[in-house]
Formats: C-alpha cells, sequence, structure tokens
C-alpha cells in the first residue's frame, strides 16, 4: 500500500513507488522542501518586490495601502513589468545561450576541429543556407557548415538588426511586429537591453517594459530556440518517427544504467555514441554487467529520443527519484532544471553524478568538462566512470519499479509533413471538414505544487476525446508518454474524427515534437498553415498550453507563443497580479495588440474547456462549422 | 491595554515579521550581524501556512488569567502589570515544558539562548518587545508588517473601530448601497487560482 501523501504528490506510478522507497531511506525530496518553504512570500507571488537597487529592497502592499510606491517611486505596475521582463529575458538567455553552444559546434565541425561530430543532415543544411541566402552549387557540406554558422554568429551580434528565422512568419505577423516596434534585432542585443531598461531608473512605462519583454521572447521562439532546433537537426539529423519506452522501469538491474539529464544534446549524444562503442561494452562485461542502458530525463532526454530512439527515464521531477532506485551507476548532466539537490542524494546510492558544463557545476559533484574538440574521448571517459561506479552498486538497495511504458516520439516538422504527404494540405483538410477541431500544444515543465503529470495528462485526454489534436515538447511530452498516450493504440481514448485520422496515418494522437527549445518546431508549423490558408496564426484554432509550468525558460515561452498569435493557458499562477495593469493587459489588452492573450487556470479540466471554446471562436471566425461540444 | 493584533485575512505569508522578531531578540540587534550569533537568534512568531495561498502568524496572546504562569514550578514566568506583558526569565526556566503543554496557542518553544551563560535550551515566546514598547517604540513584528496583518494598539479601541466599520457596512446594506469590499479584486482572485491550484487532481 503506497502512502495517500504520495498518491498526491503525482500520478507516475514508478514515481509513487519510489516515492516510498525515498521515504524509506530517508530522502529529503522536492516536494519535502515545498512543504519546508511553505507558506510562500506573498510579494514575490504577486511580483511586487524590487531588489534592483541598494535603496531598496522594496515591495508594496497589495492591499493598497502604504507603501504604494518603492523608494525610488516605481509602483506596483513598473515592479511587475519589470520582474516579468527579466524572467522572460533570463529564459531567453537559456535558450539562446543553448543555441550559441550548438552553432559554435557545428562552425567548429566544418573547420574539422571536433572529435564525435558530423554533419549528419546535408540535405537541411542546404535547404537552412538557402534561407540565409548563402550558395550552396557546388560547394562540400564543411565549407556551407561553416559560412551557416558564421551567419547564425551574427544573429547573435549588433550588426545585422534582424532575425532571419523571423521571416519565417506570415506577412500579417510580421506586419504586427514592425508596426508595434518589436521585431527582434538580435538574440543578445534584447536580452541586454532588458537587464539595462530595468535596471534603476531607466524603463518606469509598464507597457513599454512589457513590449520589450515580448520583443526578447521573439529573440528567443523565432531565434535562440529555433537555433537550438534547426542546428542541432544539422549536427545529429532532423528526427523521424520511432519507438521507445518511458518511465523509471527502463532501468535495468543486470546492465550499467547512466541517465543524461539536461538540455543539450552536444553531451548526450557522445555519450549515447559511447555507450555503444564495443571497447566500451566489452569493459561493462567484464565488470559483470550485462551491458549498458543508457536514459534520459528532461529535454535532453527528448533530443536524443527523437533521434536516436533512446529510453526516457523520466520528467523533471523524476531526477531525485531516479537516483534513489539505487541502480543509476552515473547521472550525466549538462545544464538547466539539473536540482543541486542530487549531490546528497546521489551520495546515497553511491551514484556519480557528473557535471560537464562549465556553466554548470555543483559542489559535491564529479566534473568531467565537456570539450568538443575531445567530445568523443570525454563521452567514454564518463560512461567508463559509470562502468567503475557499477562495480560498487549495492544490489541489496537496487529497486527498479513497474515495467516501461511504450511510446512514439520523432514528430519533427520536417517528419509530419512527411505523414502528410509533403504538404499541410490534408491537415487542413481534416480541420476544414471538422474531423480536427483544432490543435493545442501542451508544454513546460513538472511543478511539485501541482500533481505530478495530472494537469498534462487530464488536459490532453480532454482535448483528444474533443477532437484537438495535441501536440507537445519537453516535460509535458514525457507524461503523456508515460501515461500510455504517446502510442498509436491511444487513438481509440480520441474522438471519432481525430481517431480516424491517426489510425489513417498510423500516428498516436498526441505527437511528441521534442525538447523545450523545439516548441520552435511548433511555431514553423504554424507558420505553414496560416501561410497555406493566406491567414495569420492568430486567426488559427490552435491554443497552448503550459499547465505545471515552474521555469523562467517558460515564461520566456508563453510570452513568445502569445506574441506570436496564440492564445495560451498557463497552470501554475505567473508572479504578476500584484499589478491590476499588468495582469489586465497580459489577460485582455494583448489581445487587440499581439491577437491573443494569457489565461491562467490551475484545473486541466476548466483549462480544457477554455481551450475548446478558444478554438470553437476561431473557427466560427474562418467560417468553420463548429463541432458539437462534450466528448463524442 | 495594548496589545499586538492579527488580522489573518491580511496576511501574505512573506514571513518579515519572523525575520525581524529574530533580529530584535538577537544579541546584536542587527540583521547583519544576528545572522552569524551563536547560538542563532529565532524567532517568536511563527507564519504558518492554512489552507491555499492564506497563512497565519500565530504566536503568544498573554492571556489573563495565564495558564503557563499558573503551572511554572520554577517561577520564570511572570506578567507586567504595566504593559500586560507576559515575560520569561530565562535563567530561572528549567526547560521542563509545562508552559507548553498548557498554552492554548501552542506559542512557546525551546531553544537556547544568548541571555543564559549555560548551553542549554529555554522557553521562547513573544515578549511583545518589551524594550521596544517601554520606550515608546512598536513591537517589531508590527513596523516590519506592510500588508497590515499584524497592528499595534488598543484592544478596545481596535474593537470599536471594528465595531464602526460592521456598523457602517450593515447601514449600507439596509440602504441598498454598494459595499466597498476590504480585499482587492485581484487578491481574491489570485487567492481562490492558489486554492484552485492546492487542490488540483484531488480526489472530489
Amino acid at each position: 500500500m503506497i502512502k495517500e501523501e504520495f498518491l498526491e504528490r503525482t500520478i507516475d506510478s514508478t514515481a509513487r513507488k519510489s516515492l516510498e522507497k525515498a521515504d524509506q531511506d530517508r530522502i529529503e525530496t522536492v516536494w519535502d522542501r515545498l512543504e519546508s518553504q511553505e507558506p510562500q512570500c506573498g510579494y514575490g507571488l504577486l511580483g511586487i518586490c524590487c531588489r534592483n537597487c541598494a535603496m531598496g529592497p522594496c515591495r508594496i502592499d497589495p492591499f493598497g495601502n502604504n507603501p504604494t510606491r518603492g523608494v525610488c517611486g516605481a509602483d506596483a505596475d513598473t515592479l511587475v513589468a519589470r520582474n516579468l521582463a527579466r524572467m522572460i529575458a533570463a529564459g531567453a538567455a537559456a535558450h539562446s545561450d543553448h543555441g550559441r553552444d550548438i552553432v559554435e559546434v557545428l562552425h567548429l565541425t566544418a573547420l574539422g576541429k571536433t572529435s564525435g561530430y558530423q554533419i549528419t543532415d546535408e540535405e537541411k543544411l542546404k535547404r537552412i543556407a538557402g534561407e540565409y541566402g548563402i550558395n550552396v552549387d557546388g560547394r562540400v557540406k564543411e565549407e556551407i557548415a561553416k559560412e551557416l554558422a558564421e551567419k547564425a554568429m551574427d544573429e547573435y551580434g549588433m550588426r545585422k538588426n534582424t532575425l532571419q528565422f523571423a521571416e519565417r512568419a506570415p506577412e500579417k505577423r510580421k506586419e504586427i511586429w514592425k508596426n508595434l516596434g518589436i521585431w527582434p534585432r538580435s538574440i543578445d542585443r534584447e536580452i541586454v537591453e532588458i537587464m539595462h531598461r530595468t535596471t534603476m531608473g531607466v524603463d518606469a512605462d509598464f507597457v513599454n517594459i512589457l513590449l520589450q519583454g515580448l520583443r526578447v521572447s521573439l529573440s528567443d521562439g523565432w531565434g535562440g530556440s529555433m537555433i537550438a532546433t534547426e542546428f542541432s537537426d544539422i549536427l545529429f539529423g532532423t528526427p523521424t518517427p520511432k519507438e521507445s519506452f518511458v518511465n523509471l522501469g527502463v532501468l535495468k538491474e543486470d546492465t550499467v544504467n547512466i541517465i543524461v539529464h539536461g538540455h543539450n544534446p552536444l553531451m548526450s549524444e557522445m555519450v549515447v555514441d559511447a555507450s555503444r562503442d564495443a571497447e566500451i561494452i566489452k569493459l561493462a562485461k567484464q565488470k559483470g554487467a550485462t551491458g549498458i542502458t543508457l536514459a534520459g530525463i528532461c529535454c535532453t532526454a527528448n533530443e536524443i529520443l527523437m533521434r536516436k530512439g533512446i529510453p526516457v527515464a523520466g520528467n523533471f521531477l523524476i531526477q531525485e527519484l531516479a537516483i534513489t532506485t539505487g541502480a543509476v551507476d552515473a547521472m550525466v548532466v549538462d545544464y538547466q532544471c539539473i536540482m543541486p539537490s542530487l549531490v546528497p542524494i546521489a551520495d546515497c546510492y553511491q551514484t556519480k553524478l557528473i557535471t560537464t558544463s562549465p556553466k554548470a557545476k555543483i559542489k559535491g559533484a564529479t566534473h568531467i568538462e565537456f570539450d568538443p574538440e575531445r567530445a568523443y574521448e570525454i563521452g567514454k571517459e564518463i560512461v567508463k566512470e559509470a562502468i567503475e561506479a557499477y562495480g560498487n552498486r549495492n544490489p541489496d538497495r537496487v529497486n527498479i519499479p513497474n515495467h516501461p511504458v511504450k511510446m512514439m516520439a520523432g514528430f519533427s516538422a520536417e517528419a509530419i509533413l512527411g505523414a502528410l504527404g509533403g504538404t499541410v494540405q490534408p491537415l487542413i483538410d481534416a480541420i476544414v471538414a471538422g474531423k480536427i477541431r483544432g490543435i493545442a500544444a501542451i508544454v513546460g515543465c513538472n511543478n511539485p505544487k501541482i500533481k505530478q503529470d495530472y494537469g498534462h495528462v487530464t488536459l490532453a485526454k480532454r482535448l483528444i476525446e474533443n477532437n484537438v489534436l495535441v501536440i507537445q515538447t519537453g516535460c509535458s511530452a514525457i507524461a503523456t508518454g508515460k501515461a500510455g498516450l504517446l502510442v498509436p493504440e491511444a487513438a481509440d481514448q480520441a474522438g471519432e474524427g481525430l481517431k480516424e485520422i491517426a489510425n489513417a496515418l498510423g500516428v498516436p494522437p498526441i505527437l511528441h515534437m521534442g525538447s523545450c527549445v523545439d516548441i520552435s518546431r511548433i511555431l514553423t508549423v504554424a507558420a505553414v498553415i496560416a501561410k497555406e490558408l493566406n491567414v495569420d496564426i492568430s486567426d488559427l484554432p490552435v491554443a497552448g498550453a503550459a499547465p505545471e509550468w515552474m521555469t523562467e525558460k517558460a515564461v520566456a515561452i508563453g510570452a513568445y507563443v502569445v506574441a506570436s498569435g496564440i492564445f495560451t493557458v498557463l497552470g501554475p499562477i505567473p508572479p504578476v497580479l500584484g499589478s491590476a495593469n499588468v495582469t489586465g493587459l497580459l489577460t485582455q489588452g494583448l489581445g487587440d495588440v499581439v491577437g491573443a492573450t494569457f489565461a491562467v487556470e490551475p484545473d486541466p479540466e476548466k483549462a480544457a474547456e477554455l481551450i475548446i471554446k478558444h478554438i470553437d471562436e476561431k473557427r466560427k471566425a474562418l467560417g468553420l462549422t463548429t463541432p458539437p461540444t462534450g466528448a463524442s | 491595554m495594548k496589545t499586538v493584533y492579527i488580522k489573518p485575512e491580511n496576511c501574505i505569508g512573506c514571513k518579515h515579521c519572523e525575520v525581524a522578531c529574530a533580529v530584535e531578540h538577537s544579541e546584536t540587534k542587527n540583521l547583519y550581524s544576528a545572522i552569524s550569533e551563536e547560538p542563532l537568534p529565532i524567532s517568536k512568531i511563527h507564519v504558518m501556512p492554512t489552507f491555499g495561498i492564506m497563512a497565519y502568524p500565530g504566536k503568544c496572546m498573554h492571556c489573563d488569567p495565564t495558564p503557563c504562569i499558573q503551572v511554572c514550578p520554577s517561577g520564570a514566568i511572570s506578567r507586567d502589570k504595566e504593559t500586560d506583558t507576559i515575560l520569561i526569565n530565562e535563567e530561572k526556566c528549567i526547560g521542563c515544558g509545562m508552559c507548553a503543554i498548557v498554552c492554548p496557542f501552542s506559542a512557546v518553544l525551546f531553544n537556547p539562548s544568548w541571555r543564559v551563560s549555560v548551553d542549554r535550551d529555554v522557553a521562547h515566546k513573544c515578549d511583545n518587545c518589551f524594550e521596544r514598547i517601554t520606550n515608546d517604540l512598536i513591537p517589531a513584528c508590527v513596523e516590519a508588517c506592510k500588508t497590515g496583518a499584524l497592528g499595534y494598539g488598543d484592544i478596545n479601541e481596535i474593537i470599536r473601530e471594528e465595531r464602526r466599520a460592521v456598523g457602517k457596512t450593515a447601514a449600507q446594506l439596509a440602504a441598498a448601497i454598494p459595499v466597498e469590499e476590504k480585499i482587492p479584486e485581484l487578491l481574491k482572485v489570485w487567492r481562490d487560482l492558489a486554492l484552485s491550484m492546492s487542490q488540483v487532481g484531488e480526489k472530489k
């Protein structure tokens, strides 16, 4: 019998069992720490504290009495807008710096200076080079890649003053951005400008601050994130549909188990390759293991799942629990969403926690620094560490829960178009016919404030029941994967229309499109559909949702999705309710400006209703008949 | 009789009162040095989560009659008549816990104190910031609270004010005049959403 308390924390059965084990082993987890933090500070939750200068820290009384202004005179509107803008900038910085690392490695690879990397998708290289106006005829791929990487480097600078991939948006959308003055000029510039504008005594106009917030978000979605996606495809291959397995059950008792966790595929791809190296496998067998099992957590999992079919151990809230199985010999991390709490937990189970990025070290972890010039050798070094640790594993403390669940992933924009026969027309036809009511992107994190996976899975189920095609990325996709919804057979849980289409194509009713930076794939598809119909993205019967979001990256994503014209429902409450004006702008005002707004609805059942209502309104405006509400 | 009063509807759980209390009861009375004192000062007011996002700052209510005085075997607890404050003489405290057992507000904690020469746990609870109030200052927690969840004043005067407000509301309702909300609309939205968030996926 699993304790009621653990049943309330998550719907992932493997997580429930591991929570029980963590409890027996007296391991403190993220849920325990959230409890210790409660009650959390209302100023922070409402966004009305400011630490941006030494006259402060200041806060505003949310009940409307004194203090109504900070020492400098900034009011709640300014404080909330500044704090939100900084969150967007931090999120954009994370995605874009990830993209920068990929560009640098592509450049070095083109120069022949890396080990383990190659230009895998030459067709895509040429296509992207074409977008940048690079001559590809009669040139070797290395030469093209070098020029393309250099052009991409300019996207981060201040001489070009425009982003190439933003040109992918429909004309009407581009006009909106230009007229509002939020066309992104460069990736780094917009982020730096947020830091400038929000420092003491600069921008105090909340509307002006938030417009720059939208601009920096666009430099992420149509810039840094899109570069991360497209350039990763060039290096490692554009994803195609493939099957794999998910949940903690993918770990095996008799193999060396390695988990890669983080976001960037540069290191994890090398660990994948190294773990398949005959010499390395031989070494593992000498240690008594039957082989090497590699699995992922968070978005680096999605990167290698999409391209190599590597199984997934879980999403964000699984990272601590994975170690408590006692069966993880090494957890290899790059950056983003890595809990520092992994160090003391890894210590309890002889798990080697290996940091690899000079940007993300954790005291107490083993640091084996990533270096593109020796990447493959470093990959092997890391796997050897895991094999060494396998020898120290204590079998009495191993408890791997359940059986893994089958899932399907690999739905890049190219793969979706391929499945449709090279054009989006069949998808448009299905939408027009009402077989597919609309499309909803469910993305984002886990957050211990929401029962793990419940938000993602419940929302996804309600939407497919109502013939809304669901597309997913990130930890959200892993959630529905664990729930068994990412298989073609799950079409049985969809409404009749969606079921028919999914069965005809042999795909799940929910398409896993990749990692968090791969939300750029969703933008690309949305732009293609809008252009095909000669409308704006905001005219389409589409919506976005982040039912369990937690990071600043999710704030940046929410901002660029809305700025791109897509209505977005957030589960957890963003720290903006301390200002009625900012809240009003985000939930209503933006509709008149960018044709989309935010809504906040923690209950996924109600979020589904909001999304379906929105989709039906958009259908009506396009002159399409609206299918009746309710499950079919 | 002046007292610290609590308006739970105004508490947003920031715990600023706790920090101010710990600093006020530290040896150095300075935030930057208090955090490295040994023993570390502790707060005598405790902000606890209740339901949803609501929090409640719990503390000694300086009762009269006073259960803790009645049971203290070492005579460590006394009442200051002037300020109606219940005080603990930490040197006399023997750490037996009787006061904590009878306290109706669970306001007593046991910890080391810089006032006690031997390293042992003694009873800690709110002293109304005795040094401050006898020097015409308001208690540190009240000074720190910017949302009006904590106030300080004459109890009868506070009750009179509340009564006036109740009377005004009743009169407005009777005359069909719209009553202005005490809590801003957006804060109610926030609290409703937070409550809803804390209940997501719960069995109905």
